[in-house]
């Protein structure tokens, strides 16, 4: 399932990994803010910034091929955009700089994800006080997105498989029901979650 | 001397209409393992999930579920739910914590323990449930079967003295099961398993309870009342393979 | 939608990030005050709902497909501020785990999609359904906020390129507004198809009482109220005035977005016209407007069709507001 398998390097053994998951997540923005405040008229630095990124890449351990298609996936939207740049007068440099930015730091992104399960990025944000409710609900988001996206992936498979001749309306139909099932289900899910949390003592 | 469980005469419907359970009444005694068995619909979940108090929704009139001879009601549900440990029927919505530690750390919080104390519970726990080294995991990583024992685990974890299980063995595999039938053999304390797979009942259960359209219909020595055949199959239910070697009809 | 690391400058992500953070405390403060605890764990699974709703391909003319966004729906369905925290909680997600959308552009990425298109979307929503009684004016209301949200979101979205000097406004405005006044479209039709879907099987979901909030939360509908106005002062009204201009005052003052960037181009760019068009607030208003009236008719005629005369989908009674 595409989702598992893009949790799947956030456990590795590598140098990178073994830093703790606040150590990781300041750095991310260290590096973020830094992107976003790189000039556009000295290459030096976005050149410095791209060598780090690299390096943590290489000693992260994660394929190379993974982190390509992770960015290759992201790109389009920055493309997009920056293709907006070309109206301007210079338009290429501007171009080609804003697509570096974007990438660079589109990678510092999918590294700080790849090397730190997001329940270690969770603990961090419970340890900085960030209030418990939006804790609790980033916790259960994480914790059934997979099991949602799995059933949405079931749902749909044996909808399709009871179509003859889609006509796309019908497919609209179609996948309309599917998102009213799956809400459905996911609300008579929290009522049985919230009895389990109960049942251990919750109040 | 207290029942651990003792049910009287105990009403529910679901909103308007559809009566769920009827005047069920029975008892399950200190260290007994009862089965409680029916077909489909004929109201287990539902009388389980009265013996944590997770229903009725509203407690007007009497009282009709006694734990250790407390009456289960709003102002004990807290030392209730610590006392029996419910185990759901799908480790899905049991299991919410986005790691195996959290999880079975998560009733020892609730219930006040200190961070050493929740450290040691839920090692003995994991251990308990065959679960060392699984702290770190991710739930959606896990196996049906492994997922059931780390909820059996973090039941396990708030130390209950009684132990309700739905459908245990519902979704695993011919090793998953014996795994849990033989986890659960080795954990003494007062059992009360609602399932469907009756070899398991003959094998763990003393007694058992047959649950029908809300209503008991009957109650008894396991042999006994799963040999009969009649009894059986007139519930929608059957004589289990086990029981067929031993007592040829 | 979601804005990656790079395009904003600083002032404007801070900018952004102080609403946004102003946006989800309210939202949070409302729903610790309101929802009832029996709610909790479901803005955690309909987060996770709206993650998994999002993936599903909508497939339109050759090959290319859309996509639910979400924001009116929820906002239907669990009321404004526990959607703000459920959108908020996606875009987080989405930010830390799939690295779609950055981490500077948090802020607008949740100011745009959660505060301005989730609740401006509902406010729109609340008023119409108001008007037009029944499940009749509910999918007509949720079809026509959900589009009105997607195009409120993507002004936003340009604004803050725009006044981040990334892309020029003249180019960017169009370019955003007129992508997503189709992709709106799309949003009102699923949202309009789904809600029938669930008053199909459940109507009781979309009764008041399965609202997660109550209506008292006049100090919370001001906020919310205060900080859209605020958010398209900063950021869609450039072009009408010299806003950009006293933003950078700001900045400068404040101590950041003068010296450490340059300005990807010189000032006179945000004046700078695509050839044949010229943008006048007058005719922006007038066309805005012309293109309101013409979604909501197409809204109404979505209604008539998904909703028999008689509302008898929903047996349980028409629709009130929440």
């Amino acid at each position: 399932m595409r989702h598992d398998s893009l949790d799947r390097y956030s456990r590795l053994r590598s140098p990178v990994h073994r830093l703790s998951a606040a150590l990781k997540l300041a750095m991310a923005l260290a590096l973020v803010v830094t992107v976003v405040l790189l000039p556009p008229d000295r290459p030096v630095l976005l050149g410095a910034v791209a060598v780090f990124l690299l390096a943590v890449a290489g000693l992260s351990r994660i394929p190379w091929r993974f982190l390509a298609l992770r960015l290759i996936l992201l790109e389009p939207f920055v493309l997009g955009v920056a293709i907006m740049a070309l109206f301007q007068p210079g338009g290429w440099r501007l171009f080609l700089f804003l697509v570096a930015k974007c990438t660079l730091g589109l990678l510092t992104m999918v590294l700080l994800s790849n090397t730190t399960p997001f329940s270690d990025l969770l603990r961090v944000l419970k340890a900085a006080r960030v209030p418990a409710l939006l804790v609790t609900t980033l916790s259960l988001m994480y914790r059934y997105l997979f099991v949602l996206v799995d059933e949405t992936q079931r749902m749909k498979r044996a909808r399709v498989s009871r179509t003859f001749a889609p006509r796309r309306a019908r497919a609209w139909h179609t996948l309309a029901t599917v998102v009213s099932h799956l809400f459905i289900r996911t609300s008579e899910r929290a009522e049985r979650i919230y009895g389990a949390m109960c049942a251990r003592g919750w109040k | 001397m207290n029942a651990a469980i003792e049910v009287r005469d105990l009403h529910y419907r679901y909103g308007e209409g559809t009566p769920a359970l009827r005047g069920v009444s029975f008892s399950v005694a200190e260290g007994e393992c009862v089965g409680l068995i029916g077909p489909n619909g004929a109201g287990k979940s539902t009388l389980l999930l009265h013996l944590n108090g997770l229903l009725p929704e509203s407690w007007e009139g009497a009282r009709s579920v006694f734990v250790g001879g407390n009456p289960v009601q709003p102002d004990t549900l807290l030392e209730v739910r610590r006392k029996v440990g419910l185990l759901f029927q799908d480790p899905n919505d049991q299991l919410f914590c986005p790691t195996v530690f959290e999880d079975v750390a998560f009733g020892p919080e609730q219930f006040g323990l200190s961070e050493a104390e929740i450290r040691k519970r839920v090692a003995q726990a994991l251990a308990e449930a065959g679960l060392t080294g699984f702290e770190a995991r991710a739930p959606h990583h896990l196996s049906v079967g492994e997922k059931r024992r780390v909820c059996l685990a973090g039941v396990l974890a708030c130390d209950p003295s009684i132990l309700v299980l739905d459908e245990p063995t519902s979704s695993l595999d011919p090793q998953g099961r014996r795994e849990l039938k033989e986890l659960l053999r080795q954990i003494p304390i007062t059992k009360l398993i609602a399932t469907h797979d009756l070899e398991l009942v003959v094998e763990l259960c003393s007694r058992v309870v047959v649950l029908d359209a809300g209503a008991v219909v009957a109650e008894g020595p396991t042999v006994k009342l799963l040999s009969d055949e009649d009894l059986m199959l007139r519930h929608h239910l059957e004589r289990p393979h086990i029981l067929r070697h031993l007592h040829p009809h | 939608m979601h804005i990656p690391d790079g395009f904003l400058d600083s002032k404007t992500a801070a900018a952004t990030g102080v609403l946004a953070a102003t946006g989800l405390s309210v939202a949070l403060r409302q729903a610790r005050l309101r929802l009832p605890s029996r709610r909790v764990p479901l803005l955690g699974l309909a987060a996770a709902f709206v993650f998994a709703a999002q993936m599903i391909n909508f497939p339109v003319a050759g090959g290319t497909s859309g996509h639910l966004i979400g924001g009116v729906l929820v906002a239907v369905l669990l009321g404004p501020s526990p959607t703000v925290i459920v959108l908020s909680a996606v875009l987080i997600v989405q930010c830390l785990m799939f690295a779609d959308g950055g981490l500077s552009a948090l802020g607008a990425n949740i100011l745009n999609m959660g505060v301005l298109g989730a609740v401006g979307g509902w406010a729109i929503y609340s008023a119409v359904s108001r008007m037009v009684k029944g499940l009749f004016g509910c999918v007509l209301a949720a079809a026509f906020a959900a589009w009105c949200s997607t195009v409120l979101a993507s002004i936003a979205c340009a604004g803050e390129l725009a006044v981040s000097r990334t892309v020029g406004w003249s180019v960017v405005l169009p370019a955003m507004a007129g992508i997503h006044i189709l992709i709106g479209v799309g949003e009102g039709l699923i949202t309009a198809l789904v809600l029938v879907a669930i008053a199909r099987a459940r109507p009781e979901l979309l009764r008041p009482e399965a609202a997660v909030e109550s209506r008292r939360s006049y100090g919370a509908v001001l906020i919310y109220g205060g900080l859209i106005v605020l958010a398209l002062a900063l950021f869609a009204s450039p072009f009408a005035s010299s806003w950009p201009d006293g933003l950078d005052k700001t900045a400068e003052i404040l101590g950041f977005g003068g010296k450490a960037t340059d300005p990807l181009f010189p000032a006179p760019l945000l004046d700078y016209e695509m050839p044949g068009i010229h943008w006048s607030v007058l005719s922006t208003s007038v066309a805005g407007g012309v293109g309101m009236i013409v979604v909501f008719a197409l809204a109404w005629l979505l209604a008539r069709v998904l909703v028999p005369k008689d509302n008898r989908l929903d047996a349980a009674g028409p629709r009130r507001v929440p």
